[in-house]
């Protein structure tokens, strides 16, 4: 059994921010989990979910988020803990059942774990998902630390009991990501089961007075943070600055205050409930400091409320100097760090900080810098196959046709991985939807060609309802579903179509082109490694009107790394390599870009990288001379 | 502009492409992976970036060198509407099969045949029927291959693509017969750096078509599917002037449509074109007015006479005189070409000015 499963507490454990959650989780009798993965919190499902081969818990990869929370929220009705996690973006897909679910409130502690992804590491936005727990009226807590992010979690699921709603626990990369010696407490015994009690339904009417009830809810929450050991100050009584932190941000004040020694002259308040905001105890403090700063990601949530306290307070608190987004000292967007923190207080404090003293003990710690590298499909992606034959197909044709695109690793077609054919990026599902609308657009004199890309996961999460919408209004839309048999981007994790579940079991897969033809979209099935035969057969799918549907199939690269490799050993014949001249100019490391293929400044010809060329061979059909052979692997 | 400048594919794309001039010959294609052939058009796949290159010296539209045989030096005063010849006379194939599936007399498909049974090269560059997608190239190196090929398409086929194909596979001996454009490619090839000479060594004889204009076939299939004509086409043709149509054969049987409705898909960069009868070729063929069944037939290199002498000598051909009226007919329908390109020409570049 993992160290983690370990069903007594009291020993020390190196934890991922992400495994504490679910440590937390554990620990708090959790029955149910589910969640869409998405980085940064792909971790606590999958640590749950093997978990749950071990501890009689369940855990499920959804379809989707909202679906996630849904099934959830069933065992909560039905009196069990249950537990859901997504990244921000997730939080958007589920608002619509959130909204209401905080009406009509919960029976079992009920937590939705949000990771958020300030500075967009992984995302395509770097939304600050707190703002739901303002507009859902529900209490919204903040670990700073794995082993806060293990503490809280139990918490949570108690003040969901306490108050009968949901409880929302934000992390963010930083937090999901770090690892750090977290002590485990003790797996309680499972008993009970699942019943939902028909005298107690779950709905939002009357509407005004489940409205009313939450606020009630929300104010108990209140009166329960206002005690709680989460929200703490350290400093001087009277400190010459307050500075009010949540988050991964605490972490860095703490260091900026020692580093530039301002600890007799700056106070921290912690903020681990940021909604609602422990009221008293901020009128206790606010009162005893003239400045104040905001450290927090990544909108001005805290900073605003507090502002908006402090003008409630009035004289009794006083007027204030307030630092942060507002006043231009914490930039509107991006991740904050130690060094920036550090800045501030230098400034307010007119102390230099030497920014070169914390760079060099960076510096430090990486002896050689990291080369820079752009993003890329890896060697044998299918999806660069896919890519090169729809740059093919939309050349040929020359009406400047483009990619609508969607949410996963082909996400990078817009950039020269993908031979920049992808032209819009937006939420998950969204480019199908978009094409079913240009598909509309004909009668408007719109007569640029529009591809769509899904993968298999983004295909069952959000695309099926917007290619029903096609076929409904008979858009004319080419939908081409890159099905990699995985979730890669996140992770390889299990999707409906895969044949598996979150917990191992093998299931009957969901096949995408049965799902397709239901519909009575015209389906074709290819191979993306086949280039050209897949280009012929875009071109042709796109002289076609109405609904269209090219499943273009091959497993993903890792995953066939995985299961039993690929078939060529690649290897540059020298002499036919053109290289720099007229002919080719590069073309194998200049346009097709495999990483597998590198470029022999010396000898200026084509190389194969050994190391990571994993011998898909599609590259040979690109050499416009031949010169990159392929030959079967020695089977010993 | 002067060799060793500005021989870029950016440079090719600027003055041609971007323009719509584009007669789709295909002498770019081939030679790299930048450019490709497809469905009727020539398209830029990728921007190689390149200071050097061989596309923009090929190309008959990028007007980027005056070229001039060296045979003409010296004859400026004289007309040379029909380009630089020796002989011209009218023939036809005596296989009369070829006169239903060739164009008119069938000599270009007759020679070809000799040509490849006779050894005097090993395969021919032509222009295959096209069908769901346009014509295209294609290296014939039987006589079978050959006959499947016959008949005028009326479109641009990019079958130079497939000589540079059949180069770079290390072909030689190779016969090609192509529109006026294309004859004008492969001189302009001939005369290329780095490596022209050499490529245009492999090519055994140039077999030029008299060309007025060609149509851009996508837009020609979209207009004769519209009308019905959903099969594949057998045979393309329009009859001598005063009949303005435009014949279509297929397995259904045959359809009309007035030329002018036609004449819209011609290509843009056809207009441009000054040349009716293929001078750059070594012979050029073409209808013969007035006279069914016939060709008329322009020898304009000591190749190419060698050629046709040896295809009178087999018999596989027969000889014809084209009468005076007939000579004149054809220089005055070549120079109006030529005034009309020359004008064309000077109207785009003011109107880019």
């Amino acid at each position: 059994m993992k160290e983690i499963f370990e069903r007594s507490g009291g020993s020390e454990l190196l934890l991922q921010g992400n495994e504490a959650i679910a440590r937390g989780a554990l620990e708090s009798g959790v029955r149910f989990c589910a969640g869409y993965p998405g980085n940064p919190s792909s971790e606590i499902i999958e640590t749950l979910a093997e978990a749950a081969k071990e501890i009689p818990v369940y855990a499920e990869w959804s379809i989707n988020e909202k679906v996630a929370l849904e099934a959830a929220a069933a065992a909560s009705f039905a009196g069990l803990r249950a537990i859901v996690s997504m990244k921000q973006n997730g939080v958007n897909v589920v608002s619509d059942f959130l909204t209401n679910l905080s009406l009509s409130g919960t029976g079992g502690g009920l937590v939705l774990v949000t990771c958020d992804d300030p500075g967009g590491i992984s995302s395509t936005n770097e939304e600050d998902a707190r703002l739901f727990a303002k507009l859902a009226d529900v209490p919204l807590l903040e670990p700073s630390t794995p082993q806060e992010a293990l503490e809280m979690t139990k918490w949570a699921f108690e003040l969901s009991e306490q108050i009968k709603n949901i409880v929302i626990l934000r992390s963010v990369s930083r937090l999901s990501h770090t690892r750090a010696n977290t002590l485990i407490g003790d797996l309680p015994d499972y008993g009970g089961g699942a019943f939902f009690d028909t005298k107690s339904p779950f709905h939002t009417f009357p509407v005004l007075t489940k409205h009313l009830e939450r606020h009630k809810k929300l104010d108990s929450a209140m009166i329960l943070s206002e005690r709680s050991a989460f929200n703490r100050y350290d400093g001087p009584d009277w400190p010459e600055l307050l500075v009010i932190a949540s988050g991964s941000c605490w972490n860095y004040v703490t260091e900026a205050v020692e580093l530039l020694d301002l600890s007799s002259k700056v106070g921290v308040l912690k903020l681990g409930m940021t909604w609602p905001l422990p009221c008293n105890l901020l009128r206790k403090h606010l009162a005893r400091a003239g400045r104040i700063l905001f450290a927090e990601e990544l909108d001005a949530f805290v900073e605003e409320s507090v502002k908006a306290l402090t003008a409630d307070l009035g004289s009794e608190v006083g007027i204030k100097n307030f630092y942060g987004r507002g006043s231009g000292h914490i930039p509107i967007c991006g991740e904050l760090s130690p060094g920036l923190i550090l800045g501030v207080l230098g400034d307010l404090f007119s102390k230099v900080w030497k920014a070169e003293i914390f760079r060099e003990k960076i510096r430090t710690f990486i002896p050689q810098p990291v080369p820079p590298r752009e993003f890329g499909f890896c060697a044998g992606c299918p999806h660069r196959g896919s890519f090169y034959a729809i740059k093919a197909a939309l050349a040929w044709d020359g009406r400047n046709g483009f990619v609508s695109g969607d949410i996963g690793c082909y996400s990078m077609g817009i950039w020269p991985t993908g031979f920049n054919q992808v032209k819009s990026v937006h939420a998950m599902g969204s480019g199908v939807g978009l094409a079913s609308g240009y598909g509309k657009l004909g009668q408007f004199g719109f007569d640029q060609p529009v591809i769509t890309v899904c993968g298999d996961s983004t295909f069952f999460h959000a695309a099926i309802p917007a290619l029903i919408n096609a076929r409904f209004n008979d858009s004319d839309i080419l939908l081409l579903i890159l099905d990699n048999s995985a979730t890669a981007m996140t992770g390889f994790q299990p999707h409906p179509g895969t044949g598996s579940n979150a917990m191992g079991h093998k299931v009957e897969p969901v096949d995408i082109e049965s799902v397709c033809r239901s519909l009575g979209v015209y389906v074709e099935v290819g191979d993306p490694y086949d280039l050209n035969v897949t280009a012929c057969a875009i071109y042709r799918l796109m002289g076609m009107a109405g609904p269209r549907v090219l499943i273009l199939r091959r497993k993903c690269a890792l995953v066939q790394g995985r299961q039993g490799g690929f078939p060529y050993t690649m290897m540059v014949a020298r002499e036919k390599c053109l290289g720099e001249e007229c002919g080719c100019g590069r073309y194998c490391t200049k346009i097709f870009r495999c990483p597998g293929l590198i470029w022999d400044a010396a000898e200026k010809k084509a190389l194969i990288d050994e190391v990571i060329c994993v011998g898909c061979g599609i590259c040979s059909e690109a050499c416009p001379r031949g010169a990159i052979v392929r030959m079967e692997k020695r089977k010993d | 502009m002067a060799i060793g400048e500005e021989r870029y594919q950016s440079e090719l794309i600027t003055r041609v492409i971007e323009k719509g001039i584009c007669v789709n010959c295909g002498a770019c294609v081939g030679l790299c992976p930048y450019f490709a052939y497809f469905d009727g058009r020539v398209a830029v796949m990728d921007r190689c970036g390149a200071g050097t290159g061989r596309c923009l010296q090929v190309c008959p539209r990028a007007a980027y060198t005056q070229i001039m045989r060296e045979e003409a030096k010296g004859l400026e005063g004289r007309d040379l509407s029909l380009g630089f010849y020796s002989q011209v006379l009218t023939a036809r194939a005596k296989d009369k099969y070829l006169h239903e599936e060739a164009q008119y007399g069938g000599v270009v498909t007759a020679l070809v045949c000799l040509g490849l049974e006779k050894g005097l090269f090993k395969g021919a560059v032509l222009t295959d029927r096209g069908g769901e997608l346009s014509p295209g190239g294609a290296l014939a190196v039987t006589p079978f291959a050959v006959k499947s090929c016959a008949g005028s398409r009326y479109s641009a086929s990019g079958s130079l693509s497939i000589l540079n194909k059949a180069i770079k596979d290390e072909n030689d001996g190779i016969a090609v017969v192509g529109l006026p454009c294309q004859m004008e490619a492969l001189e302009r090839m001939q005369r290329s750096v780095p490596d022209g000479g050499d490529r245009a060594s492999k090519v055994a004889i140039r077999i030029g078509l008299f060309c007025t204009w060609a149509l851009d076939y996508r837009k020609l299939r979209d207009f004769l599917y519209k009308n019905g004509v959903k099969g594949i086409v057998r045979k393309y043709d329009i009859p001598p002037p005063p009949a303005e149509k435009f014949v279509v054969l297929t397995e259904e049987g045959q359809k009309e449509f007035p030329l002018g409705e036609i004449r819209v898909f011609v290509q843009k960069g056809c207009y441009l074109c000054r040349d009716m009868t293929a001078e750059w070729a070594d012979i050029s063929v073409g209808t013969m007015e007035g006279t069914a069944g016939w060709n008329t037939v322009l020898v304009r290199t000591e190749r190419g006479k060698d050629f046709l002498d040896d295809a009178f000598k087999e018999g596989i051909l027969e000889k014809g005189n084209l009468p005076d009226e007939n000579l004149k007919h054809l220089i005055v329908a070549s120079r109006n070409k030529r005034e009309r390109g020359k004008k064309a020409e000077s109207d785009m570049l003011r109107d880019s000015e």
